[in-house]
């Protein structure tokens, strides 16, 4: 190769030049795109920095991190991402099995029951809000009009103006809307399940309770697991179906941390401020993701 | 688990997937076709009384939903070549070469997937904004490149993996370099793979709404979701005019997922089960 001309090396090169080639577009993006962005962010969060105003950038050290611990609506906007992630996972984990067990029956025909599921996971998060904070209005919207068929309650459910209610609202909705991908991933699992294990425990007398909780949902668990870490991950980022609902309100009863970094950095140019609390969303992802990983390798 | 085979039953089962998914669809359907006067009559109706078009008419007259749409489209379809064409070089790079760390590459791609999008949104915002490009579709191309390239690159190493090696090898015997092999052979073999990945994509894309809102929000420069979040009514919100403007906007990725179906929940379960 010693002779080989430089067009001779572009034609044919080296393995590893070839990789470096082939992945250097890959890694370009996410430098700029990723880790660029993650290096700023940590560096103006040490700065009073507001794009409003002309006063340009001032070092302040730790203070804007001591503002956010004493920043009530901080507090009260983790506790709302905490307590969405706590109710909707299990909620979406727990419908969305049933869905998956129901979607594995034997079907003539597979199409309704898969695009059934399909439809709720490629509808934007952002449209599924708006759909059921109709379902949700006070005088028009079918829920109260089914509660009120039902012959529940003579005044309708003010859903979307008052603090619990309208947590549970949306609470049902991200359930929903996330339920159908978990039933897809899950799905996917059952069908990877032998049939052979089933008769076996038949002729062994296992009820199907028993089959259920001895085969299915052991031989589900990785299924499961990828699904819980994926549906966690964009639980803590929950912003698209408050917004579109309640727009936080009212109040603030159900603002996210992603909703209040939105506020402060978009609508209020506070960017010093935004990244710090930016910076206590990522350090709180992580954790949750190291968590899980930790689990996942010491099963593995 | 062997449930109760007996028609009845099944069929139960499936009426309860169905209903799940497609009433609100359907129901946002109905409403669009409601008279305003309808709508707020009590008790509600469930069935339109007297259907109507108008709402459609009004939601392309009231606000530039045409525009918010081509938006949409052009925002999509760019970013999922992009992603389509960086994840295809990564994918094959990680599948094929002799590289060392291979994992530890592909664990890098996946795991930029794992930064939640927020934390990112407050220095994309202000470099955007330093460089101009707020308002633009570069604004979003680039970050929704980023955001598909975990399950792009996933998708198409699993695909470029089925691919028997032997094939290329035999090109590069009958001399064909190694670009040429990967050009004539790997890619038309491939294909099948990177349209099930920019499917994926492209709803990704579509779906997106916490950039959308926060770099393009000029009202010529609103994706769908943003545009019609954003609505706005002469006194309320104008929620027959936001039913037609929602149809409007999910019928084109209802129609794709419903004709590809199967390879989009082949790719789903992929880029899933491997991250």
């Amino acid at each position: 190769m010693a002779g080989a001309s430089l067009i001779e090396r572009l034609r044919d090169p080296s393995e590893t030049a070839l990789g470096v080639l082939l992945l250097a577009p890959a890694f370009l993006l996410l430098a700029l795109i990723v880790v660029y962005p993650i290096g700023t962010l940590i560096f103006n969060s040490f700065f009073d920095l507001r794009l409003s105003g002309g006063s340009g950038m001032k070092f302040v050290g730790l203070e804007n991190y001591l503002l956010v611990l004493e920043d009530a609506d901080f507090w009260n906007a983790t506790w709302n991402t905490v307590l969405i992630t706590l109710i909707t996972v299990p909620g979406a984990l727990v419908a969305g099995l049933g869905l998956a067990l129901l979607a594995n029956l034997p079907f003539r025909r597979q199409w309704p029951v898969r695009l059934a599921l399909l439809l709720p996971w490629a509808l934007p998060l952002a449209f599924a809000g708006l759909i059921f904070a109709w379902f949700f209005h006070t005088e028009y919207g079918v829920v109260n009009d089914v509660v009120r068929r039902l012959g529940f309650g003579s005044e309708p459910t003010m859903w979307l103006l008052r603090p619990g209610w309208a947590f549970a609202a949306i609470c049902l909705t991200i359930v929903w809307k996330t339920s159908s991908f978990m039933a897809l991933i899950l799905l996917a699992g059952l069908q990877m399940i032998p049939r052979s294990l089933y008769e076996a425990a038949q002729v062994d007398g296992a009820t199907r309770w028993q089959q259920f909780w001895q085969i299915t949902i052991p031989m589900l668990m990785p299924s499961i697991i990828v699904a819980l870490i994926f549906r966690t991950i964009t639980a803590l980022q929950t912003f698209d179906i408050p917004y579109t609902m309640t727009k936080g309100g009212p109040g603030n009863a159900t603002e996210t941390l992603a909703m209040l970094i939105h506020k402060t950095t978009i609508d209020y140019l506070d960017v010093g401020y935004g990244s710090t609390l930016a910076v206590f969303m990522f350090v709180l992802s992580l954790a949750v993701t190291t968590v899980y990983l930790r689990r996942i390798g010491r099963q593995a | 688990m062997t449930l109760p085979r007996g028609r009845p039953l099944t069929l139960l089962a499936a009426a309860i997937v169905v209903v799940n998914g497609f009433f609100p669809a359907v129901w946002i359907l109905l409403t669009s076709l409601k008279s305003e006067a309808e709508l707020v009559s009590k008790p509600i109706t469930w069935w339109p009384r007297d259907p109507t078009l108008a709402n459609y008419v009004q939601a392309f007259t009231d606000q530039p939903l045409l525009r918010y749409l081509g938006n949409s489209l052009a925002v999509a379809v760019l970013s999922t070549i992009l992603s389509l064409v960086v994840a295809a070089l990564a994918a094959y790079a990680i599948a094929r070469l002799n590289l060392r760390h291979r994992q530890l590459i592909l664990t890098c791609i996946v795991a930029s997937s794992m930064f939640p999008l927020v934390t990112l949104l407050v220095p994309i915002f202000q470099t955007m904004r330093s460089l101009g490009l707020l308002n633009t579709y570069t604004a979003l191309v680039l970050p929704y490149t980023v955001l598909n390239l975990p399950v792009c690159t996933l998708v198409l190493v699993s695909f470029f993996q089925s691919i028997p090696r032997d094939l290329e090898n035999a090109a590069m015997i009958d001399g064909c370099t190694r670009l040429g092999a990967l050009w004539r052979v790997v890619v038309p073999l491939a294909a099948p793979g990177v349209f099930t990945a920019g499917i994926l994509a492209f709803v990704n894309a579509w779906d997106e709404f916490l950039l959308a809102l926060s770099l393009n929000a000029s009202a010529s420069m609103r994706t769908l979701p943003v545009g019609i979040t954003l609505y706005q009514g002469e006194f309320t919100f104008p929620w027959p005019i936001i039913s037609a403007a929602l149809v409007v906007a999910i019928v084109p990725v209802a129609v794709l997922i419903a004709v590809f179906q199967e390879r989009v929940v082949g790719g789903l379960t992929q880029g899933g089960l491997k991250g």
